[in-house]
C-alpha cells in the first residue's frame, strides 16, 4: 500500500490496474505499474549491460564553456562514450539550467558522440519536447552520421491519432501528450529478430520490423531540430544486450519517479474501461479520470462566502481615526462550500479528495503546494485557487450525504481593476462605452475614464430601456454616469430589510471611586459612532451582484456614504470591513455587512490606478 | 360559451407504460416569501424553494407494478409522465397506497412530486379516434381473489378488509444555479397497513406486536398481479361494537423499511 493511501482515513483505495474496470468515482492511486522501481546500475539482481547512462543530477555530468553553455555531456557509465558539442558559435551550444533537471538542446544545439554501439539494446529517454511554433518533425535522438541515421522523430498535433512517434518513416500513434510533458520513450530493438519495439510511458506503441543498420551504429546525435522550440533531455539509459519486460518496467519506473510529477490520487469521472490506454496520463484517459475536482462534483445552495479587511485603525480622539491596511491585500476570504445530496460513493470520493489535499505538487522550489482550483457560485469568479482547511459530513440517511468544506483564498488581489471576486467579465459587469444601450435596474458598468476620479464602478438606478422596451439608442450625455442628469449611482443605494437592529454604544470616560460611587466623563467630540450590522436578505441574484460588486470595490477599507433608516435618516460616512454571502436558492440571496462610521474627512476617492492595457 | 376539456377513459402514462386511471389531478406550488426593506416598501417576492409540483392519480392495476412504483425500493429515478398531450419530465414517486373491499376492484392510489416547468397551457382533450380505439383492459385487480395472510398475524382470523398505504419523503437536492433537482432522495420509507377483522388476539404491549404478512392482489381469474411483504409492528388496534352488529376490530401495522449499506 502507497503512503498516499495508508494517509487516507478511506478504506478500499487501490493502485491503479490498468487490467481492472473502474466506476465512475471511483478512486486510484496511479503509479506507471506496480512493480517496484530500479537504479539502472543496480546489480543485485545480475548483470544489466549498463553501458551508458546521462543524468543531470551532477554538475560533475556536463563540461560547459565560461558562459555555462554545455560543451559536453558525461556519461555516467566509466568507459562508455560521451556527448560533446565541436561547434565554435556559443549560440549552437546547449544550455544547462542547474536548478532544473534536465538540459535543452533548442534549435541548432547539438550533442553527439560515439561508442554506443551495439547489434541489439535496450534505450530509455526520459525528454520534453516543448510545443513547437509550427509543427514540424522534431528528432529527439539518431544513430550513424552523415546522411545515413536511423532516427527517433516527434510531429503532430498534441492529440490522439495526430501525435506521433516516428521510427525513420514508420509512424507510432502516441497515447500521452508528446509536447510540454515529460516522457519516457524505451526502444527495445532486437538484432535477431531485426525489429525495434517502441514503449511510451510503459505503453507498448508498436513495433517497427526490419530496421536498417545505421540502428546499430555507434555514433549518437541529439538535438539539432533548426527553428524548434527545443528537447528538454532529462536522462538517457542504455543497455547493450536485451532486458525482459519485468526488468523494462522496472528502470521505465524509476525514470517516471524521478522526473513525473503526475502520480498520486486520480478520480474517474466515467465508467473506465480495462487497458493501458485508459490510464490517467494518456489522450484517452484524460476523459476518463481527473483531478479536477468541477469535473466531479457540483455546489449546492447554501454555500457562503465571507470577507473581511485586515485593517490596522490609529484613532486620534474625538471619535476620529483612520485606517491602515496591513498589506496590500487587505481582504481575506473564505468559502464554505456545500455539496449536498451525495450518495455514499461520492461522499467517499469527496472526502479523500479533501484529504488528499496536500498531496498536490508544490508550486515551485520555493513554494508550498498548489491549492484546489474551485468554481465559485454565483457571482463569484470561476478557477479560483482556493485551500480546503476543514470539512463537516453529515449524513441524514442511508446513502444521503452533505458535506461543508472551508476553503481560504489568498490569491486574488483587490489592485485588479476588474475586481477581486466579482469580476468585470464584460457579461455579469460590462463597462460602458457611448454605444451602451441596454439597462435594467441594478446594472453594473465600469466606467473607464481618463479622469482618476470619474473612473471606476457606476450602478443603474434609472428605468430599464433596451430594444425590449423599444429603444435601441444609448443614453443620452447628461443621462451617462457623469453626466448632471445621471441614470446612475456610485453611493450604497440598496435598501436594508424592513427588521433591523442598531445597536449605539457612547464613547465615555468613567473614574471609578473604589467603594464608593463612579464618575463619567466626556470623552472628547464626537462620542456616537455607530457600528452596526446591515442585513440584505432574499435578494435576487442580480441585486446581490451589485451589493458584492459594491463590496467588493470598497475592498474593506474604502469610505462611502450610507443613509440610515428611519427614524435616524441622517447620511453618514461608513466603511465594511466585513461582509458575508449565502447563496441561499436561486434568486434568493442573504447578505450580512458591518457598516462602522468614518468621521474623518476623506479627501479624495481611493481609486488604485492599476489599468493595464497590453499593447500586443 | 366557456369551453371546458372532456375526459373519458383517461390516458395516463408513465415511463411509455399504459396506466387505466380514473382520476388525475395536478397542481403546482411556488414557496415564495416578501422581501420587505427599510423604507417599508416591498421589494420582491423571493423564491424559497423550487416550484415543486404535486400529482396524483388513481388507477386500476391490470398487471404487475412497475419497480418505478416500488416506493420502498431502492429505485428512486425520475420518471417521465405523459396526460393530456402533456410531458411532465421529473416525476418522483413518494407514495402508493390502495384498498381492498369485499367484492370491489381495487384502486391504487398514486401520488408524485415533480419539479420543473410544464406546458400545462398545452393540455388537450383526448381524441375521438384515440378513445374509440382504445383496448379495455380484461383483466385488473380484484378483492374478490386478493388475500392478506394471518398466518404470523397472532390471533387474527377473519379478515374483512384491509388497505395498505407506503410512502417516503423526497428531499430535492439542487445544483448552485439551477431549479430543478439533480438528486429527488429517498428518506423514511415506510409501509403501512391497516386491517379490519373478527378479532386480534392478544392486545399490544409497550412495543407493539411484531407481525408478518403478506399482501395479494389478483384478477377475478385467481392471476396474481402483486404482492406486497410487510414485516413491521402492530401498533393500534381498536375494538369497535354497535348496535345489530358484530364486534369488528381493526389494526394498524406499521413497518420501517430500511436498507443494509453495501460496503464500497
Amino acid at each position: 500500500m502507497s503512503y498516499l493511501i495508508s494517509g487516507l482515513n478511506i478504506k478500499n483505495i487501490s493502485e491503479y490496474n490498468s487490467s481492472s474496470l473502474y466506476s465512475k468515482f471511483d478512486i486510484i492511486d496511479y503509479q506507471l505499474n506496480t512493480g517496484v522501481s530500479v537504479m539502472p546500475n543496480y546489480t543485485g539482481f545480475g548483470i544489466t549491460g549498463l553501458t551508458t547512462w546521462f543524468n543531470n543530477d551532477s554538475l560533475n555530468n556536463f563540461l560547459t564553456d565560461t558562459s555555462f553553455r554545455v560543451t559536453g555531456w558525461l556519461n555516467n557509465v566509466s568507459g562508455s562514450g560521451n556527448l560533446f558539442t565541436t561547434t565554435s558559435d556559443v549560440n549552437n551550444r546547449g544550455r544547462v539550467d542547474f536548478n532544473e533537471s534536465y538540459i535543452t538542446l533548442s534549435d541548432s544545439q547539438v550533442l553527439s558522440g560515439s561508442g554506443f554501439n551495439s547489434d541489439s539494446r535496450v534505450l530509455l529517454l526520459a525528454f520534453e519536447v516543448l510545443t513547437p511554433s509550427n509543427i514540424t518533425e522534431q528528432t529527439i535522438c539518431k544513430f550513424g552520421t552523415g546522411n545515413n541515421y536511423g532516427l527517433l522523430k516527434v510531429n503532430g498535433k498534441d492529440e490522439l491519432f495526430s501525435a506521433k512517434f516516428i521510427l525513420d518513416s514508420q509512424q507510432f500513434d502516441a497515447i500521452s501528450s508528446i509536447y510540454d510533458d515529460k516522457n519516457i520513450v524505451t526502444l527495445i530493438q532486437n538484432s535477431s529478430a531485426n525489429t525495434i519495439k517502441i514503449r511510451q510511458n510503459g505503453y507498448e506503441l508498436g513495433t517497427y520490423s526490419s530496421f536498417n543498420d545505421y540502428w546499430k551504429s555507434g555514433e549518437l546525435t541529439l538535438g539539432l531540430n533548426p527553428n524548434n522550440g527545443g528537447i528538454r533531455y532529462h536522462e538517457i539509459i542504455h543497455f547493450t544486450g536485451s532486458l525482459n519486460t519485468s526488468q523494462i518496467d522496472q528502470y521505465e519506473k524509476y525514470l517516471f519517479e524521478k522526473y513525473f510529477k503526475n502520480e498520486g490520487l486520480y478520480f474517474a469521472k466515467n465508467n473506465v474501461p480495462t487497458g493501458s490506454d485508459y490510464s490517467p496520463i494518456t489522450y484517452t484517459g484524460n476523459s476518463y479520470w481527473t483531478r479536477d475536482i468541477n469535473d466531479l462534483f457540483f455546489l449546492s445552495y447554501g454555500s457562503s462566502a465571507s470577507f473581511s479587511a485586515k485593517l490596522s485603525p490609529l484613532t486620534f480622539g474625538d471619535g476620529y481615526k483612520t485606517n491602515v491596511t496591513n498589506g496590500i491585500n487587505t481582504l481575506s476570504s473564505k468559502f464554505n462550500i456545500v455539496y449536498d445530496g451525495l450518495t455514499d460513493l461520492q461522499a467517499k470520493t469527496l472526502i479523500t479528495y479533501f484529504e488528499n489535499t496536500p498531496q498536490s505538487q508544490n508550486k515551485s522550489d520555493y513554494e508550498g503546494f498548489k491549492g484546489v482550483d474551485l468554481n465559485l457560485f454565483t457571482p463569484y469568479k470561476q478557477d479560483c485557487e482556493t485551500y480546503f482547511l476543514n470539512i463537516n459530513h453529515s449524513t441524514p440517511y442511508n446513502d444521503i450525504n452533505k458535506i461543508n468544506i472551508e476553503a481560504e483564498s489568498f490569491y486574488e488581489s483587490c489592485l485588479n481593476y476588474k475586481g477581486m471576486y466579482v469580476l468585470l467579465d464584460e457579461k455579469n459587469i460590462k463597462t460602458y462605452t457611448d454605444t451602451t444601450f441596454e439597462f435594467a435596474y441594478n446594472d453594473v458598468f465600469y466606467y473607464p475614464s481618463t479622469n482618476f476620479y470619474q473612473r471606476g464602478y457606476y450602478f443603474y438606478t434609472g428605468q430599464a430601456k433596451g430594444v425590449a422596451q423599444g429603444s435601441a439608442g444609448p443614453l443620452s450625455p447628461q443621462n451617462s454616469p457623469t453626466g448632471v442628469s445621471t441614470y446612475f449611482t456610485r453611493d450604497f443605494y440598496f435598501k436594508q430589510d424592513i427588521d433591523y437592529d442598531i445597536q449605539e454604544n457612547i464613547r465615555i470616560k468613567s473614574v471609578d471611586f473604589k467603594n464608593s460611587t463612579k464618575e463619567y466623563r466626556k470623552d472628547g467630540e464626537y462620542p456616537n459612532i455607530f457600528e452596526f450590522e446591515v442585513k440584505l436578505t432574499k435578494r435576487s441574484n442580480k441585486e446581490t451582484l451589485a451589493i458584492l460588486k459594491f463590496l467588493d470595490d470598497k475592498a474593506g477599507f474604502k469610505i462611502f456614504n450610507y443613509t440610515l433608516p428611519q427614524p435616524y435618516n441622517k447620511t453618514i460616512q461608513v466603511y465594511c470591513p466585513e461582509w458575508n454571502h449565502t447563496y441561499q436558492f436561486y434568486d434568493n440571496n442573504s447578505i450580512n455587512a458591518k457598516f462602522i462610521q468614518f468621521n474623518s474627512k476623506f479627501s479624495a476617492l481611493t481609486v488604485f490606478n492599476s489599468l493595464i492595457t497590453f499593447t500586443s | 360559451m366557456a369551453k371546458f376539456i372532456n375526459y373519458q377513459n383517461l390516458d395516463f402514462k408513465l415511463n411509455s407504460q399504459n396506466f387505466y386511471a380514473s382520476k388525475v389531478s395536478l397542481s403546482i406550488n411556488a414557496s415564495v416569501d416578501p422581501v420587505l426593506v427599510s423604507d417599508g416598501t416591498l421589494l420582491d417576492y423571493a423564491p424559497q424553494g423550487s416550484l415543486v409540483g404535486s400529482l396524483s392519480a388513481d388507477f386500476y392495476l391490470t398487471g404487475s407494478l412497475p419497480s418505478f412504483l416500488d416506493i420502498t425500493g431502492i429505485n428512486s429515478d425520475k420518471i417521465t409522465g405523459l396526460f393530456g398531450g402533456v410531458q411532465i419530465d421529473n416525476l418522483y414517486a413518494k407514495s402508493l397506497s390502495f384498498s381492498v373491499e369485499p367484492f370491489q376492484p381495487t384502486i391504487l392510489s398514486v401520488e408524485f412530486d415533480w419539479y420543473g416547468r410544464l406546458s400545462i397551457q398545452n393540455i388537450e382533450e383526448q381524441k375521438v379516434s384515440e378513445r374509440q380505439n382504445k383496448q379495455v383492459p380484461q383483466y385488473f385487480a380484484n378483492a374478490y381473489r386478493s388475500s392478506m395472510t394471518n398466518t404470523d398475524l397472532d390471533g387474527v382470523e377473519s379478515i374483512v378488509n384491509f388497505s395498505y398505504n407506503s410512502s417516503c419523503d423526497r428531499p430535492a437536492f439542487f445544483k448552485v444555479d439551477e431549479i430543478v433537482p439533480f438528486r429527488v432522495a429517498k428518506l423514511n420509507k415506510k409501509a403501512e397497513i391497516s386491517l379490519s377483522s373478527n378479532s386480534l388476539g392478544d392486545s399490544i404491549d409497550i412495543d407493539g406486536k411484531m407481525v408478518t404478512t403478506t399482501l395479494t392482489l389478483k384478477d377475478l381469474y385467481n392471476t396474481t398481479l402483486q404482492t406486497f411483504y410487510v414485516s413491521g409492528v402492530m401498533n393500534n388496534q381498536k375494538y369497535e361494537i354497535s348496535e345489530g352488529n358484530y364486534l369488528l376490530t381493526s389494526a394498524n401495522i406499521y413497518q420501517q423499511v430500511t436498507e443494509v449499506k453495501t460496503l464500497i
